[in-house]
Order: structure tokens, then sequence, then C-alpha cells
């Protein structure tokens, strides 16, 4: 036995099995996500819901009252998940979900010798590290203040923890081709390190 | 290379051909220009229809009325406008072009 809810779908009331209705509420939410960006998303939105009512009312009969969850996948399969439509229209999921390059200094954990200040400030300026590093002690060595912006610097820029923050410390555009590269070099350099 | 990426490459732009194409012959419900479009494999899922047609409403190339329906909510009845026949026109060409290059170098 299950609990029923009573929706408004389309301008029809439906009564729909419990998780029916979770399963479709996802549906909708992930189609909402992926129309965010349109003009008119909230039209588009009810007009898949207006299909989707349709579609389900060609499942009810004297002996069957309430939607099931294998009604709303039925649905689901034939309006199509953001990933088939995104298949059909003909752009990839990798052109939509690309954010923009943001460029930002980090701390870079991966290459410090003590705190991933100068490897972090080598990545954001595509150099050597050892060059800025080479800067950093002669600055310090002439003046004496390279320790304190090193500390300062060392408080104020955060670790590049996660793969996207890596990405951006270099300004790449943070795709899903990037963080894909970026793990499988990382997973490498983890392999050689053991020498598996 | 990615051959889904350049199947996709080819498919972007017909569907919204299609779907003026469709009108151009009748005007139409939206589960109508589904059908025709499911029968002719240009499309896989129903969803991918809507933002397109939401899109050329919006760019003033279709207009909709709504049309009481007995079985139920009033449904929405798809017309081109002037600015989308003309659209269509220069489709036409662009398509037929295409088509003739395409063809000259595949039967060379």
């Amino acid at each position: 036995m299950k609990i029923t809810l009573s929706v408004n779908l389309g301008g029809y009331s439906f009564n729909i099995d419990e998780d029916a209705y979770s399963e479709l509420k996802r549906y909708l939410k992930n189609l909402e996500i992926h129309f965010a960006g349109e003009e008119s998303s909230s039209e588009i939105l009810s007009d898949i819901e207006s299909r989707m009512a349709e579609l389900f009312r060609t499942k009810l009969t004297t002996y069957k009252q309430v939607i099931t969850i294998e009604d709303v996948n039925n649905a689901i399969s034939v309006l199509g998940t953001p990933e088939d439509i995104s298949n059909d229209e003909g752009t990839s999921a990798r052109d939509k979900f690309s954010s923009p390059g943001y460029h930002r200094m980090y701390r870079d954990p991966d290459h410090r010798m003590i705190g991933g200040v100068c490897a972090g400030m080598a990545a954001y300026w595509n150099m050597d590290i050892w060059i800025v590093r080479m800067i950093f002690v002669g600055v310090t060595i002439l003046g004496g203040l390279g320790l304190l912006v090193y500390l300062i610097l060392y408080i104020v820029l955060p670790e590049a923890k996660t793969t996207t923050q890596k990405i951006e410390m270099k300004g790449e555009p943070v795709n899903i081709n990037n963080i894909k590269d970026s793990v499988k070099k990382e997973f490498d350099t983890v392999r050689k390190n053991m020498n598996l | 290379m990615d051959l889904e990426n350049t199947k996709a490459q080819m498919r972007k732009g017909i569907l919204e051909y299609c779907i003026l194409s469709i009108l151009s012959r009748s005007s139409c419900y939206a589960s109508d220009i589904i059908k025709e479009l499911k029968d002719a494999k240009v499309i896989v899922v129903e969803g991918t229809l809507y933002p397109l047609l939401t899109r050329q409403k919006n760019a003033g190339l279709l207009s909709y009325r709504w049309e009481e329906s007995p079985q139920g909510p009033p449904r929405k009845y798809y017309e081109l406008t002037k600015e989308g026949k003309e659209y269509l026109a220069d489709l036409d060409e662009s398509w037929n072009e295409l088509v003739e290059s395409v063809n000259m170098i595949r039967t060379r």
C-alpha cells in the first residue's frame, strides 16, 4: 500500500503515488535547470507539463486511477531527459556546462616547497616556479620585505583544493573536458609516484 | 575526432528548418509536429520540440492561438507568420545549395 498525492499537472488533477511524485518532481526540476538560461523558460516548462498530463491521461482507465512510477518513467523516456534533449538539438553537454575562464590566484599545494605561494603565482602568470622563487628570495635578501609579503600572501591566497580551483588557477575554462584532463593528469602523477 | 559531435553538428539547424517546413504545409498542434518529426526520425524525444517552438515564436517566425479541446484544457495551435514564410524560403534555398555542394563532392 502506498500514499498518494493529488497534483495539478498542466491543468489536470491526478492522483499520483508518492514515489512517482518524487521522481516526477525531480525530473521537472532538472528540466527547469536545463532551461534556466532560456527566455520564456516558464512557457517551455508549462508546455512540457501539459504534454506530460496528456500522456498520463492516456494511462488512466476505469480500473487504473493512480499514476505510478512506471507511468512517470515512461513519460520521461518519451519527453526526454535534459541530456536526451541536448543530443537531439545537437548541442553537446560540454557546450552547456562550461564556466568562463575565471583567472584567480590560489596557493598551489601540488607544487609547493613551503606554502605554495610562489607555485600559485607561477601558475597564475604561467611562469616557471623557480624564477618566481628566485625573485622572492632576491627581494628578501635585498630589502627583507619578501618574507613579510610571503606571509601576507600565504594568509590571503586560498589553497587550490578542488579540481575546478586548480583549473581556474591557470585561467583555463572550466568544462567537462578540462576537468577530465586534470583528474587524469593527477591520477597519472600519483601512479608514477607509486611506481604502479 | 568525436563522431557523435560531428553528427550532432550536422543535425543542428535541421530541426528548426523541419518545424517551419511542417507548418508551411498547414497550421497544426505541437503534438502533430512531434509525430511528423518522430516519423521522419528527426527527433528522438519530444522535449526537444518545445524550447524550439518557443524560440521561433519569440523570434516572430510562428504564432499560436489557443484552441478549445473537448477532452481537456485548450491547446496551442501554431502557424507560420509572414516573417516565418520568408525565413523558410531562405532556408529552402540554403538547403538546396548545401545538398548540391555535398553531392558534387560525393559523386565526383
